[in-house]
């Protein structure tokens, strides 16, 4: 007699995964509890006995932490294994299911952090923020209605593909298609931070030379003040704000330091600039 | 402007749920409720003034555009940031009498946004410590099936970490704290060094944020020329962001085709090698 879970019961392990995946949250047992908050419902149906109950549940006691929107598919690989193994197939064992979980939560992490907090959360929250200049709610509302509707949609998605395919639906992730998406959607990412830097970046200068006074040819006596950033500006809109952020990037990626300590820079860099006249925001009461 | 009592609860509610680790889910709580630029509007609906929120929501928003937490490490839970510094902020820059949407206005934002931020990072280890109290009796739970009790663990235990470690200071730092911030200007000149100097860090601190993303994308430096192309559809050709998201979609959808029709030449290669 083979079991099947009923669509009722899957659904009921994803929205618990969904509504629970970091709830619990601990440095020694990440997102554990939540997986098997998940597995609880499909665990009970598919066996009566308590014995066979506990040792399932035993199975989802290791630690187990990864990117949880796209981890939805681990869950949904682990629903599809669990049935399959409460209709006989001996060769599923405990050893096999965390073999797959814990050699899927490392790559899905990476995968998951560049993609979604990495990629597509940035280029909805440019959009987003320009559609709130001025303070308009629009750009709220947009970013928390798409970002919610899709990201549901593509968990259920491959929550479900996980549940059909099992071990092979990781295709779906790390496929040739997936990768030549993924890499596209990186290169608009980047694109679109681009044009945020330029339109929500203003670093200016406050510097002035005076560079001696001249007699136009009506012979009045005209001060000659080179402006520092007109001049900079001149050579590329928001060049100082450009190089800011290049500082930045160098500053973590070539010299490995944390953004905190790179922040703390800044303060200094402020002070000093503000101390020498380079930036002065020119405000009083 | 002041925060009274009701306000500081509700501004202490939202703390507690939107963490990384909060009661409302990954999805629509971290990833949307404590987005600054989200949760400006939940704070300008709380304040009642919903247009100088979500400015300097936004302001403070480019700061963290790229936050990513891997493996559990958060440079700053976001929780503080939205729900005392947003709050803090909008309470500074109305008792400055500046713009939120003028450079100044957006820097001091940022400023106390960032220093806020530490507070959010004490908040995340103390509350994942704590969980750890639950989590004990969670896995004596899991010998006696009794699954109520794991539920409990994963869901309803961690509210009361959340209530001790970002309610109460939430709204201890929110009801006292605009006072005082409220009233910046009587104890600190604009003209002065410190106030220039905070100005100055919130024009370079969205910066770093940009830094975080780019650290991620760009390996090596010729990718950077991508991120150049950004910034010049914005600076020099003075295209918004909703149409930069357009030529970047464009450019992206034709590095994709050239991408498969890359690999499906070289699976034919291979198929015409196996057939000789």
């Amino acid at each position: 007699m083979t079991v099947k879970l009923t669509k009722k019961t899957k659904d009921s392990a994803f929205w618990w995964w969904y509504n629970g995946n970091l709830t619990g949250f601990t440095h020694q047992h990440m997102q554990t509890f939540g997986f098997m908050c998940a597995m609880i419902p499909v665990i009970k149906e598919l066996y009566k006995d308590d014995e066979h109950r506990l040792r399932s549940l035993k199975t989802y006691t290791p630690f187990f932490n990864t990117e949880p929107q796209i981890g939805s598919i681990v869950v949904g690989i682990s629903v599809g294994l669990e049935e399959a193994r409460a209709n006989g197939h001996e060769e599923i064992d405990d050893e096999m299911i965390n073999g797959i979980r814990a050699g899927l939560m490392g790559p899905l992490a990476g995968i998951g952090d560049s993609l979604i907090p990495g990629t597509y959360i940035p280029i909805l929250l440019s959009i987003a923020l320009g559609l709130s200049s001025g303070g308009s709610v629009l750009g709220p509302i947009f970013y928390a209605v798409v970002y919610i509707s899709t990201m549901t949609f593509f968990m259920k998605y491959i929550f479900d593909k996980g549940y059909e395919l099992g071990g092979r639906a990781v295709d779906v992730i790390i496929g040739d298609q997936a990768v030549a998406f993924r890499e596209s959607m990186v290169m608009l990412g980047t694109i679109v931070i681009g044009s945020l830097a330029a339109s929500w970046i203003g670093v200016s200068t406050a510097l002035k030379f005076n560079l001696g006074t001249y007699f136009n040819a009506a012979g009045e006596s005209v001060k000659s003040v080179l402006v520092l950033n007109d001049v900079l500006n001149g050579i590329y809109p928001n060049l100082l704000s450009l190089l800011t952020v290049l500082f930045t990037w160098y500053l973590m990626t070539k010299r490995k330091m944390s953004p905190i300590t790179v922040m703390l820079i800044l303060v200094v860099i402020a002070l000093v600039g503000v101390l020498v006249g380079f930036f002065d925001p020119g405000l009083s009461y | 402007m002041t925060i009274n009592i009701f306000q500081a609860v509700l501004l202490g509610i939202m703390a507690s749920l939107t963490s990384v680790i909060g009661a409302l889910g990954t999805t629509y709580s971290w990833y949307t409720l404590s987005r600054p630029l989200v949760a400006s509007l939940v704070v300008g609906i709380i304040l009642g003034d919903v247009t100088t929120s979500i400015m300097v929501g936004a302001a403070i928003q480019v700061v963290y555009i790229a936050l990513v937490t891997p493996g559990g490490t958060v440079s700053a839970d976001l929780r503080a940031v939205c729900y005392i510094g947003i709050p803090l902020a909008v309470a500074a820059v109305k008792g400055a009498g500046l713009d939120p949407a003028s450079v100044q206005g957006a820097g001091l934002a940022v400023s106390i946004g960032a220093l806020v931020g530490t507070v959010g990072t004490v908040m995340f280890y103390s509350t994942a410590t704590m969980n750890l109290i639950w989590q004990q009796i969670g896995w004596k739970a899991i010998d006696k099936l009794n699954y109520k009790t794991i539920y409990l663990t994963n869901f309803v235990f961690p509210l009361i970490s959340h209530f001790v470690i970002a309610f109460l200071p939430t709204f201890f730092i929110t009801y006292y704290g605009t006072n005082v911030v409220a009233n910046l200007k009587e104890w600190l000149p604009m003209n002065g060094i410190p106030m220039k100097t905070m100005f100055t860090l919130g024009s370079l601190l969205p910066a770093v944020g940009i830094g975080i993303l780019l650290k991620q994308v760009v390996q090596n430096p010729i990718d950077l020329i991508i991120f150049f192309f950004g910034f010049t559809l914005a600076a020099a050709l003075k295209i918004n962001l909703v149409g930069a998201a357009f030529v970047g979609a464009m450019i992206a959808f034709l590095n994709y085709k050239i991408i498969m029709i890359g690999s499906a030449g070289k699976k034919a290669a291979a198929s015409n090698e196996e057939d000789l």
